[in-house]
């Protein structure tokens, strides 16, 4: 990889952004003293042990919790925010099921349909485990009441009660913790009470989500990517960096997510039927910015609501009059109204849109741990992850089939789930050392003793201009990735080392500012690596899909010095 | 302002709970207040969780708003 930049290189192609993220930055306190109101002698230790901790409260958690239970480990379930009610999943509203009685394809048949949308970048493994299990993990939903209320707390703790699967919430978990070359637990602090949590594990299934860089116009602002940087931390495997997810936002106050998706938010769930789909890549970026990002709307279209523009993202054959909420179509994974009436404009999108609304996130189920097997399992021995903080490319690159998102993180939570109770049943618990926790303790609580730092809101709005505009990460090119590393470097060397908080709230804001940052380099750097354009990865100065080369998938993963590796892994092949 | 309102609140403390991004807290008369308006993802999770409907929210951000283009 020759990612490195001079300084002269740097200067010379970075002028623009100095102007973007002076900009980026208006009306937030940078620098600044710190009046914390807490001190770091006031925070308590707690410790806890079980066989399998469950990290996150969305659907691929509840299914873990559930299924590692009653596989008959002893479970303790951890979410940052309440169940049910945090990343993705409260938005998410059509789920796919595959009945085998009246589906109109084989199991074999969808495969293949997804894996021709996907250009092969799917693994076909998953794709297969998705529509093998969603009928039975529907089911169970449906038992539930989840189909009964727009609002998912309540159906998701009735089988949690139930069990008496004990749950803490508006816990923000900052580490995961090795060792002797296992996972032996993780950490993380309370954002209610002045409390810091070891947990002991014999496994750790990571439900975290996916995240983005607190963008404008999609609820993704408190999914960070953090489960993905902590395994990256201590020495997992992740992949799927260089995808985007191309959902747009509304002209007009482009923030409000629930205004941008009209009245969608408050429907009840249904289920989706078999509709393969080559949607919410970067065409309508491509578009935008080939014509000088006039006014967009949703649909087949130039980018003043004429013809369309020559080139852009190649679609495979049989799947190429499809466009973001244009004639026939319905944007992608779970996101939409599922049985609704065909085409049109997603609810609420009718008028000028303006992309950028999930920037940092990349396809659902395609950017995370690398699986080393079809049970969900990392290259960590007892350390797990379902859903989207599962690399598992059960989609591939491009959203492939309407509400698969949120059928796959159910079906995967149940698989990592019962796989982590089989792992912890012949596992024996590893020790946390004392030297770890008191190290781990003290970098998490560092931001609050600062006396001076820098505001991660402020260090937040630097990164979103630096890696939001258009040129960056939907149309890329080599000079301007090259320009937008140098300064996401610069923010993870100088910057990041100095962020200050006042009290636990701003805390969470500091660790997850970390874990954006890592992302935006590991998302730059795929992105660089991967020369040709396929599926949501368009590159302006290689526009061609390269079997050649590029019939693989790019794996991240920490070298022994600290440094950023990359390695190729061969479509439909194990790591 | 995200979240805008707040009246009629009863303190059952449910919207603190719910927010993704932890912008409402309870004050020291234990009622919901906007704390962090910043943070508001303008997502009304709070508002539909409200069992009194106490929560108005307006859809303009607080803090200048990052787009990919315009």
């Amino acid at each position: 990889m020759g990612n490195n930049i001079n300084r002269r290189e740097f200067i010379s192609l970075s002028g623009g952004f100095a102007g973007m993220a002076a900009l980026a930055s208006m009306g937030i306190s940078g620098w600044g003293d710190n009046e914390a109101e807490l001190t770091v002698d006031e925070i308590e230790s707690k410790q806890h042990s079980c066989d399998v901790l469950v990290i996150g409260g969305g659907m691929a958690g509840l299914f873990a919790a559930i299924k590692a239970h009653d596989a008959g480990a002893k479970v303790l379930f951890v979410s940052k925010g309440r169940l049910g009610s945090s990343g993705q999943t409260p938005f998410a509203k059509g789920i796919f099921e595959y009945d085998p009685k009246n589906a109109k394809l084989t199991i074999d048949e969808f495969v293949e349909k997804v894996s021709l949308s996907a250009i092969g970048t799917n693994n076909r493994v998953y794709t297969r485990q998705l529509a093998e299990h969603s009928k039975a993990r529907v089911d169970e939903l449906r038992e539930w009441g989840f189909f009964e209320s727009p609002l998912y707390n309540k159906s998701f703790s009735k089988p949690i009660n139930e069990r008496q699967i004990p749950l803490m919430e508006r816990i923000t978990i900052t580490n995961l913790i090795k060792e002797n070359g296992k996972i032996a637990g993780a950490a993380g602090f309370s954002i209610d009470e002045k409390e810091v949590h070891f947990f002991n594990a014999k496994s750790v299934i990571l439900c975290t989500g996916a995240g983005g860089f607190k963008p404008n116009g999609f609820p993704i602002c408190d999914l960070t990517h953090d489960g993905t940087i902590m395994a990256y931390n201590i020495g997992a495997k992740v992949t799927g960096k260089e995808w985007n997810d191309g959902h747009p936002a509304k002209e007009k106050n482009a923030a409000a997510s629930f205004d941008g998706w009209g009245d969608m938010f408050l429907q009840k769930p249904s289920t989706t039927d078999i509709n393969i789909r080559h949607d919410l890549g970067v065409d309508m970026n491509y578009q935008a910015y080939v014509g000088g990002g006039g006014s967009m709307r949703m649909g087949p279209q130039g980018p003043n609501g004429g013809a369309s523009v020559k080139g852009g993202p190649q679609r495979p054959a049989g799947l190429d009059n499809q466009m973001p909420g244009g004639q026939g179509s319905k944007p992608e994974g779970g996101k939409r109204p599922p049985k609704g009436k065909e085409g049109g404009a997603p609810p609420g999108m009718s008028g000028g849109v303006v992309g950028g609304s999930s920037a940092g996130m990349s396809i659902h189920k395609s950017e995370g741990l690398v699986p080393i097997n079809d049970k969900c399992e990392s290259n960590i021995p007892g350390l797990y992850a379902a859903g989207d903080a599962l690399g598992s490319h059960m989609a591939g690159g491009i959203y492939t089939q309407i509400g698969s998102s949120l059928a796959g993180s159910a079906v995967q939570g149940a698989v990592a789930g019962e796989a982590a109770a089989e792992y912890s049943g012949k596992t024996e618990i590893q020790k946390l050392s004392k030297s770890k926790i008191n190290t781990i303790q003290s970098e998490i609580f560092a931001p609050l003793k600062r006396e001076s730092g820098y505001s991660p809101a402020w260090v937040t709005q630097t990164l979103q201009g630096i890696m939001i505009p258009n040129f960056v990460l939907y149309v890329k090119k080599e000079s301007i990735m090259r320009a937008a590393l140098a300064y996401v470097v610069e923010l993870r060397e100088s910057h990041l080392p100095y962020l200050r908080a006042k009290d636990l709230h701003e805390l969470r804001l500091v660790h997850e500012t970390r874990n954006m940052i890592i992302t935006a380099e590991m998302k730059l750097k795929a992105s660089l690596m991967r020369k040709e354009s396929r599926c949501s990865h368009y590159r302006m100065d290689y526009p061609e899909i390269d079997h050649e080369n590029w019939d693989a998938w790019i794996n991240i993963f920490k070298g022994d010095n600290g440094e950023m590796l990359f390695e190729k892994q061969a479509f439909d092949s194990w790591s | 302002m995200a979240i805008n309102n707040i009246s009629g609140c009863i303190g059952c403390g449910v919207c603190v709970k719910t927010c993704p991004t932890d912008v409402i807290r309870l004050n020291s008369k234990g009622k919901a207040e906007i704390k962090y308006p910043e943070d508001c993802q303008i997502c009304h999770l709070c508002r539909m969780y409200c069992p009194v409907d106490a929560i108005t929210i307006t859809p303009e951000k607080s803090i200048p708003v990052i787009v990919s283009w315009g």
